[in-house]
C-alpha cells in the first residue's frame, strides 16, 4: 500500500490515496480572491478616486495658523514712571492623553504638593477659579463660589471629553517651582508649564478707578469683540484707561503656520504675519502728586470718621487730570490674577462702593458750588450788575401761590445765616454763598423782580457742563441732572413751582452732578471761558517709541460769556476765599480762589437735620490760575469745615509747598456755612450765636406818607448807646402770635427795611430784635400809602 | 522517523516563506517608522521595550519555529490532539482568571519582559484539533452527532475567548470551524439548516455585545457620526490611506502616521501606515502577497493526501485569511472595527511567531506529501 515503510507510531487508518482534489477548497481560494479584489477596489476608490480631497484633510489636520498674541501696550504716567505693565506669568496645564493612566494617580500626587492644588474635588467657602476666570461682571462671579475642582476631577474629565486637549489645572504658580517642573518633564507626561503674560499695577489701589483691569469677555459681548478680531479666550480692558484705550494698548495680534501633531504641538512653525505690539499710554496722571492726593483726601476723612470720598486735580488751561482720588478705592491686581469670589462680594457687597470711581459715576446734589453758574448766567443776562445788590434778610416767605394774600400759607426759605447778610452785591453774594442772594437771583422776589429764571438758570448750567457727560476717557461716566418743568411733569407728575427755582440756585432740590462736572465748572471759571473734556491721556507712542499720536486738548465749548462777567464771578470766589467761606483755603503762598459748598442729601438725620455732603472747588493761584481741584466728602458736614482743609493741602502738594505752609490769620472767623436751605429743613433749629446778647429797647420814631407805593414799609435802625448804628442784627416781624413773618438783617450803618408789609393780612405788625440781640416787641398800625421809621437803641 | 535534510529542503515551498519574509520585513519596516519617531514616548535605554527590536526577536524565533516544524512529520501532532485541546483550554482560563481577578481585563498572561497571548496560540491548536477529528470522522460527516460534538470543540474556547472580552477572536474560532467541516464535506440538507441557524443567530449575537462592541458595529455604518470620539481611528485611517495616493508619500514621511493623528498605527492601524507611505501601488503589491500566501496554503492543502494535513492546511488559511481580511477590510472601511492585528505584519509577538509555526507546518504536510512518493503534478487551485 505504501511505498515506504510508515513508523508504527501512525497507526491510525489513512486514506491519502483515497483524497481527491477539493471542490471546496477551490471554491474557497475563489472566495479569497475575490475578498482581495473587493479590498483592492476599496483601496482604489479611497486612494486615486478621492486621494486628493483626502489628502487635503491630511493637510487640514496637521496644518495650522496659530495666532500669536501681540504685548499689550503699557502706560506711562507724567513722571515717565511705568504704572500698568506686563509680567510673566506661569500656568500649569495638563494634556490627559499623554499622562499615562497607571501613573497618573502617583504623578498628580506629586503634582499636587509642588503646585499647591488639591488632589480632590472639595467644597470650600472661599476659593481662588483655578481656571482663572477674571469677572468682568458681577454676574460672571457668582457661578461658583464654593466648589473647587481637584486635579483628579480636572484630568479625568479632560481625558473623557478631550484628551488631546490641555486642562488648565493652576495659575501663576511660582517662578522656581516652574523651572522644576520644566527640568523634570520626564516625571511629568503630559504635564506642560505655560508663560502668559498678565497685567501688574505696580501701584496697587492707588489710581485703580483711572486704570481699570482686564477681564474676561461676557459671552453676550462676545459677538460685538469677535468682529473685531478678539478670540474667545482674550482678555479685555472692562473699566478704566484699559477699557477706554483697549483699540490702542491691544495691538494687532500675529499669524503662525504651524505643523501641528495630533496632541496639538507644534512640531515647526514658520512667522505668516507678525504681531504688532500695542501701543503705549503717557498719561498726564502724575502718580506723585496722586500719592499726596490720596493722603490729604484719607487725612481728612479720617478725621470725621469717613470712608467716601473724592479729589480731582485739573489744568484748566488744557483739561488735563493730573490726579483723581476716590476713596474707598481697591486693588486692580486682584483682579488680574483672578479675584476669588469672596473678595469681590466684598467689594460689591460695601456700601462705600469701593469698586465705584466716585470721581466720575457718583451723582450727587452739588449744594453751593453750584452758585457759580448762576452767578455767571445772571451777570451775562444783565440781571445785576457789579454794582447792584440783592437784600439778605435770613429767611424769605415765599406767598402761596394760591393765596398770595395770607402770611399763614407762605413758605419760609432760609439763608444758611440766619441772621441774613443784608445787602450782598455779586462778589460778596457769591463770597459769603448767601442763599437768599440766590434764590431772589434765580427765582426772584418782591424786591426783585428781574430774576434770571429757572430756564435760563438751566441753560446755563449746561452751558457748563452740567447734565452731560464731560466725555473724559474713562468708561462709566455719569450724565447728572439739570431738572426743569418738562422734567418735572414727566417723572413727578408735578407742576414747577417758585421753590423749585430756589432749590435749584442752590444746588439743591433736583439737581445732580458729578465731582468732575463741578471741577469742570471751576476750571472753565478759572480760564476764562473754555470748556475743556478732560483727559488723563497725554500721547500714544507706539512700541518703537514713535508718538503716533498727541492728544490735543479738546475744546467742548467756549461758554458765551464776557470776560469781565467771569472775572466778577473770580473775584467773588477769592472773596470767599479771602474774606468768605472759605476762608480756610486762604494760603499765604499762593492766592486762592474757591466755593464751598454744603449739600442736604436724604439720608438719615443728624440732630434733627438732613446730612450734608461737604464740597469744596478751588483753583490758584487766583491772577494766573493752573491748577483746578475738587473735594467732595460724602456726607462730610460742612464744606467749609471738612473739604476746603483737605483742598488746601492739596494745593500745599501741588505748589510743592511745606506741609505746614500756614493761612492768612482771620482773627474773627464767620460761622461755618450750613445746609439748611432745603424746605423746612432746618426750621426750629437754633441759629447760631454772633453777638453777644444786648437789651434793646424800640419804638416808631416817625410816620410818614408814602404816596409812591400803597403797601406800607417798615424801616428803621439799630443803635448802640453811643448813638452808633449796629450792624447784623436781625429784626423781625410779625403779626402778634409769635410765627415770623419776615427778617432783615441790619446794614454796617445799623439800618434795616421791611417793603411791601400786608396791611390787609393783619392792620397791626410788631417788630422786635432776635439773634445776636434781644428787645420788646415794637407794635406798629399799619395802613396804605405809609413809611413807618422804627429806633431801637441799646438799653443804657 | 529520520530523513535527510537535504531532501526535505526540496519540497520546500521557498516562494510561501519568501511571500511571508517579505511580509514580516514591511511590517518590521513600518513598526520601526511608526514608534522610533516619538521621541521619549519609549523607553530608550531598555532595547528590550523597542517594538522595533521586539519584533525583530519575534521574527527570528518565529522563522526559527518554521524551520524546526517543517522538519517534523506534523501527523505527530494528530496523536496530542487531547494534550492540544487541554493546552488551550487551560491558557484560556488562565488569562480569565488573571484577567477577572488580578490584573484587570487583559488577553495575555506575563512571562517576564513579555506576554503569551493563548488566543493567538489557540488559532493553531484549535485548527489541529478540529482537523484531527474530522479526519476521524471524514466517514461520518453526514451524522449530526458528529457535527455537533465538532462544534462543540470550538464552542468551548469560543465562549471563553468572548468571555475575555475578544470577540474578534472568538469570530475567527468559529470562521475556522465553518471553513473546515465544509472542507471535510456536509451534505446538502446539513448546509441548509446551519444556514437556517445562523441567520437566527447573527441578530441574537448582536444582542449580547459589549457597548464598545456595538459602537463600533454602529460607527461602521457610519464613521463621520462622531469625528473626534469613536470614529476618529475609522476617519484618521481614511485620511491616511486616501492621502497616500497613487504613489504613496514614502516610507516615514507620511504625516498621519508621523504626526500620530493615526493610532494604534503599529498594530490594527498599520496598513493605513502602509497605505499612506506606500501609495495604491504598494497597497496592490501588499494584497497580492496576502493573496498568494493563501493561495499557497490551499495549494498544500489540495496536494495533501492527508485529511489531516488538508484540513490543517485549509484550517490554517481560514484563520489567516479572517483576519487578514476583518483587519484589511477595517482600514479600508468595508469592516467594523474588531481589534484583530494583522498576520505577519502587525507588532505582537505571539500573533507572528503562531502564524510563522503555521507555514512551518504547512511546509511539514508539502514536505511528507512530497516523500510519500506520489509524483503526480500538484494541483494548482
Amino acid at each position: 500500500m505504501l511505498r515506504y515503510g510508515r513508523p508504527p507510531q501512525f497507526d491510525d487508518e489513512e486514506e491519502e490515496l483515497e483524497v481527491k482534489p477539493s471542490f471546496f477548497i477551490r471554491l474557497f481560494g475563489a472566495v479569497i480572491l475575490i475578498a482581495f479584489v473587493a479590498l483592492a477596489y476599496n483601496l482604489y476608490q479611497i486612494q486615486v478616486v478621492q486621494g486628493t480631497e483626502l489628502k487635503r484633510a491630511a493637510d487640514e489636520n496637521r496644518i495650522r495658523l496659530v495666532r500669536t498674541d501681540a504685548a499689550r501696550g503699557v502706560i506711562y504716567d507724567a513722571n515717565g514712571n511705568v504704572i500698568v505693565r506686563n509680567e510673566p506669568q506661569f500656568n500649569v496645564s495638563i494634556v490627559p492623553a499623554d499622562l499615562p493612566t497607571d501613573k497618573q494617580d502617583e504623578i498628580l500626587k506629586t503634582l499636587s504638593v509642588l503646585i499647591d492644588a488639591p488632589l480632590d474635588t472639595s467644597i470650600e467657602a472661599e476659593t481662588t477659579d483655578p481656571i482663572g476666570s477674571i469677572p468682568s461682571d458681577a454676574s460672571r462671579t457668582f457661578i461658583s463660589p464654593t466648589r473647587r475642582p481637584g486635579l483628579r476631577e480636572l484630568v479625568n474629565e479632560g481625558r473623557r471629553t478631550d484628551p488631546l486637549n490641555p486642562v488648565l489645572v493652576k495659575t501663576n504658580i511660582p517662578r522656581v517651582i516652574a523651572f522644576q517642573l520644566q527640568e523634570r518633564t520626564i516625571d511629568f507626561p503630559g504635564v506642560r508649564v505655560e508663560i502668559a503674560p498678565v497685567r501688574t499695577y505696580p501701584e496697587k489701589d492707588l489710581a485703580s478707578h483711572i486704570l481699570g483691569y482686564l477681564g474676561a469677555i461676557s459671552p453676550e459681548a462676545f459677538s460685538d469683540y469677535e468682529k473685531r478680531g478678539y478670540d474667545q479666550n482674550d482678555l479685555v480692558g472692562v473699566i478704566g484707561l484699559e477699557a477706554a484705550y483697549e483699540d490702542q494698548l491691544r495691538g494687532r495680534a500675529g499669524t503662525d503656520l504651524a505643523i501641528v501633531d495630533a496632541s496639538g504641538n507644534i512640531i515647526r512653525s514658520t512667522q505668516q504675519d507678525a504681531p504688532i505690539p500695542g501701543n503705549n499710554l503717557i498719561l498726564s496722571l502724575d502718580m506723585d502728586l496722586q500719592q499726596k492726593v490720596e493722603e490729604a483726601l484719607k487725612k481728612g476723612l479720617e478725621k470725621k470718621k469717613l470712608k467716601q470720598g473724592v479729589a480731582i486735580v485739573m489744568n484748566p488751561n488744557n483739561g488735563e487730570i493730573l490726579s483723581m482720588v476716590s476713596l474707598p478705592t481697591y486693588d486692580n491686581n486682584l483682579f488680574a490674577r483672578g479675584i476669588k469670589p469672596t473678595d469681590f462680594s466684598a467689594l460689591n457687597q460695601d456700601k462705600d462702593r469701593p469698586l465705584v470711581n466716585h470721581a466720575i459715576s457718583g451723582l450727587y446734589p452739588p449744594g453751593s458750588v453750584y452758585k457759580l453758574t448762576s452767578a455767571a448766567g445772571a451777570l451775562q443776562e444783565g440781571v445785576i450788575d457789579s454794582r447792584n445788590t440783592i437784600f439778605c434778610s435770613g429767611i424769605m416767605y415765599l406767598p402761596n401761590r394760591f393765596f398770595p394774600d395770607d402770611p399763614k400759607l407762605a413758605q419760609p426759605f432760609y439763608c444758611w445765616y440766619r441772621q441774613g447778610h443784608g445787602p450782598l452785591n455779586i462778589v460778596d453774594g457769591i463770597a459769603q454763598s448767601s442763599d437768599i442772594f440766590f434764590y431772589k437771583l434765580d427765582g426772584g422776589f418782591t424786591d426783585f423782580t428781574t430774576p434770571l429764571g429757572q430756564a435760563l438758570s438751566a441753560e446755563y448750567m449746561r452751558l457748563f457742563g452740567y447734565g452731560t457727560a464731560s466725555g473724559i476717557d474713562l468708561p462709566g461716566e455719569a450724565d447728572g441732572l439739570v431738572p426743569d418743568p418738562k422734567w418735572k411733569q414727566r417723572n413727578l407728575n408735578e407742576q414747577w413751582t417758585t421753590g423749585d427755582t430756589y432749590n435749584m440756585a442752590i444746588g439743591q432740590g433736583f439737581v445732580l452732578a458729578t465731582p468732575l462736572q463741578v471741577l469742570n465748572t471751576t476750571a472753565t471759571i478759572a480760564n476764562g471761558g473754555t470748556l475743556y473734556r478732560p483727559h488723563f491721556a497725554r500721547a500714544i507712542v507706539n512700541a518703537s517709541g514713535t508718538v503716533t499720536n498727541t492728544i490735543e486738548p479738546q475744546i467742548v465749548r467756549k461758554v458765551p460769556i464776557d470776560s469781565q462777567n467771569l472775572e466778577l464771578v473770580r473775584e467773588g470766589m477769592r472773596a470767599a476765599v479771602s474774606r468768605g467761606t472759605a476762608w480756610k483755603a486762604n494760603l499765604q503762598d499762593v492766592e486762592v480762589a474757591g466755593k464751598t459748598g454744603t449739600a442736604e442729601f436724604f439720608g438719615p438725620k443728624k440732630g434733627g437735620r438732613l446730612p450734608t455732603h461737604a464740597w469744596f472747588t478751588a483753583y490758584a493761584p487766583y491772577d494766573k490760575p493752573e491748577v483746578a481741584v475738587v473735594v467732595f466728602v460724602y456726607d462730610g458736614g460742612e464744606g467749609s469745615e471738612v473739604a476746603a482743609p483737605i483742598a488746601t493741602d492739596i494745593l500745599r502738594a501741588y505748589f510743592h509747598l511745606p506741609a505746614d505752609a500756614p493761612l492768612i490769620d482771620r482773627t474773627n472767623p464767620p460761622p461755618p456755612e450750613t445746609g439748611t436751605t432745603a424746605p423746612n429743613a432746618g426750621a426750629g433749629a437754633a441759629p447760631p450765636q454772633l453777638q453777644t446778647q444786648a437789651n434793646y429797647t424800640g419804638s416808631v420814631a416817625e410816620v410818614t406818607d408814602n404816596s409812591a407805593n400803597e403797601n406800607p414799609s417798615i424801616v428803621g435802625s439799630v443803635t448802640n448807646s453811643a448813638g452808633q448804628g449796629v450792624g447784623g442784627i436781625t429784626v423781625v416781624l410779625d403779626t402778634g402770635d409769635g410765627k415770623v413773618v419776615a427778617s432783615a438783617v441790619t446794614a454796617g450803618d445799623g439800618s434795616f427795611r421791611f417793603e411791601n408789609v400786608n396791611y390787609k393780612a393783619s392792620p397791626r405788625w410788631f417788630l422786635r430784635l432776635s439773634g445776636g440781640a434781644s428787645s420788646t416787641a415794637v407794635a406798629v398800625d399799619v395802613s396804605a400809602f405809609k413809611q413807618y421809621r422804627i429806633q431801637f437803641s441799646a438799653a443804657p | 522517523m529520520v530523513l535527510k535534510e537535504r531532501r526535505l529542503f526540496q519540497n520546500f515551498d521557498w516562494l510561501l516563506i519568501l511571500a511571508v519574509g517579505v511580509l514580516v520585513v514591511v511590517g518590521i519596516v513600518l513598526i520601526n517608522n511608526t514608534t522610533a519617531a516619538v521621541e521619549g514616548l519609549f523607553d530608550t535605554s531598555n532595547l528590550l521595550q523597542d517594538f522595533t527590536f521586539r519584533q525583530i526577536l519575534y521574527a527570528g524565533l518565529g522563522f526559527l519555529a518554521l524551520f524546526v516544524l517543517s522538519q517534523f512529520d506534523y501527523r505527530v501532532f494528530a496523536g496530542l490532539q487531547w494534550a492540544f485541546y487541554l493546552t488551550l483550554l487551560g491558557l484560556l482560563a488562565t488569562v480569565f482568571v488573571l484577567g477577572r481577578f488580578f490584573l484587570g481585563a487583559q488577553r495575555w498572561i506575563p512571562i517576564g519582559p513579555f506576554q503569551l497571548q493563548p488566543s493567538e496560540v489557540g488559532k493553531l491548536l484549535l485548527v489541529l484539533v478540529l482537523a484531527k477529528f474530522l479526519a476521524d470522522n471524514s466517514k461520518q460527516m453526514e451524522k449530526w452527532r458528529t457535527l455537533l460534538i465538532s462544534f462543540a470543540i470550538v464552542a468551548i474556547p469560543t465562549v471563553m475567548t468572548y468571555a475575555q472580552p475578544d470577540l474578534g477572536t472568538s469570530l475567527i474560532f468559529l470562521f475556522i470551524w465553518g471553513v473546515m467541516v465544509l472542507a471535510a464535506g456536509l451534505s446538502w440538507k446539513q448546509l441548509l439548516v446551519l444556514g437556517v441557524i445562523l441567520a437566527i443567530l447573527l441578530p441574537a449575537t448582536y444582542l449580547t455585545l459589549q457597548p464598545y462592541q456595538r459602537d463600533r458595529l454602529v460607527l461602521f455604518l457610519n464613521p463621520t457620526a462622531d469625528p473626534l470620539g469613536a470614529g476618529y481611528n475609522v476617519n484618521q485611517a481614511r485620511i491616511a490611506i486616501g492621502s497616500g495616493q497613487v504613489l504613496g508619500r514614502g516610507i516615514g514621511s507620511g504625516t498621519q502616521s508621523q504626526l500620530q493623528f493615526l493610532r494604534i498605527r503599529h498594530t490594527d492601524f498599520i496598513f493605513s501606515v502602509l497605505g499612506e507611505e506606500l501609495g495604491f501601488f504598494g497597497g496592490i503589491f501588499f494584497f497580492a502577497l496576502y493573496a498568494f500566501v493563501l493561495i499557497r496554503m490551499l495549494r498544500a492543502a489540495q496536494i495533501s493526501r492527508s485529511t489531516f494535513g488538508r484540513l490543517t492546511a485549509v484550517g490554517f488559511a481560514a484563520a489567516l485569511f479572517f483576519q487578514a481580511f476583518v483587519n484589511l477590510g477595517m482600514n479600508v472601511g468595508i469592516m467594523p472595527v474588531t481589534g484583530i492585528p494583522l498576520p505577519f505584519v502587525s507588532s505582537g509577538g505571539s500573533s507572528l511567531v503562531t502564524y510563522l509555526m503555521m507555514i512551518g507546518i504547512i511546509q511539514s504536510i508539502l514536505a511528507h506529501e512530497r516523500m510519500l512518493g506520489l509524483r503526480t503534478k500538484p494541483q494548482q487551485v
